[in-house]
């Protein structure tokens, strides 16, 4: 049942609304930290445009920078989807059982199909 | 790898044929036979069931507290689809996560292939291009049920 919403969770969603953002994070998941460089070099849009989406995910907390020199590192911060898991787990509970009753219910308004 | 998911998928057949089922979430009597826990007292506020048209329920807790869900329909395809905004409601009136759920009633020889999808509800500017993307989550989203 519901839990207070975490205020974050409308900005995780919309920073994985989109594909590239996802497919973003997921390389980050797969590769631990990526400089900006080698983020960009896997997705066939410009430096700058993959810098917009880094910010978005980073506004959102899906992220994190690091500075080093001239170069610029970004991961994946710890537990970030953990809101979104959750609110999807509690979710997927909500309307598993609710299915479970409407099946009931339908089963019994449903006339049995004799087996031939 | 798994793609991150943002969306939810849930699939099951089920031995009533659409119609049965479309009944089930549109008719407010209906509704109320399954829509709350074991224990919660289910009631219809409104059911406006056009596109544009408001749905709410509330569900009294066992505890005596209220919990309600709200959202307004955007498909109504009898027997064959249905969409709605949905969110739950604080105990302070305040919408929790605005979310889109989609129903297909797909007449099986058996029954039905009903596929629940909810994700994140769109603003009016994306949402043209969205629709492209519910096709997409058919395919990437992980199947609970048999």
């Amino acid at each position: 049942m519901p839990a207070a919403q975490p205020p974050q969770l409308d900005s995780l969603f919309a920073a994985l609304a989109d594909p590239t953002r996802r497919a973003i994070i997921d390389r980050l998941l797969a590769r631990g930290e990526l400089s900006v460089g080698e983020v960009a070099a896997r997705f066939s849009i410009s430096t700058p445009a993959i810098t917009r989406h880094l910010q978005v995910l980073e506004a959102a907390g899906l992220i994190e920078r690091r500075i080093e020199r001239q170069w610029r590192f970004v991961r994946v911060r710890a537990n970030a989807l953990a809101p979104m898991e959750n609110w999807l787990a509690r979710q997927r509970q909500h309307w598993s059982a609710a299915l479970d009753r409407m099946e009931a219910v339908a089963a019994a308004q449903t006339p049995r199909q004799r087996k031939s | 790898m798994s793609d991150t998911e943002t969306t939810l998928r849930i699939e099951r057949l089920i031995a009533s044929p659409p119609e049965v089922l479309f009944a089930l979430w549109i008719e407010p009597a209906q509704l109320l036979k399954w829509w709350a826990p074991d224990g919660y007292e289910a009631s219809v506020d409104v059911l406006d069931v056009r596109p544009g048209g408001r749905w709410r329920t509330t569900m009294r807790r066992p505890d005596g507290g209220l919990v309600a869900t709200s959202g307004v329909y955007r498909i109504v395809e009898p027997p064959r689809r249905l969409s709605f905004t949905w969110a739950w409601e604080g105990e302070n009136g305040a919408r929790g996560h605005e979310t889109e759920v989609l129903l297909t009633f797909e007449a099986t020889p058996g029954g039905t292939r009903l596929v629940l999808l909810q994700e994140r509800f769109e603003s009016k500017e994306t949402c043209d291009r969205h629709t492209v993307g519910w096709s997409s989550a058919f395919h990437r989203i992980e199947k609970i049920a048999f």
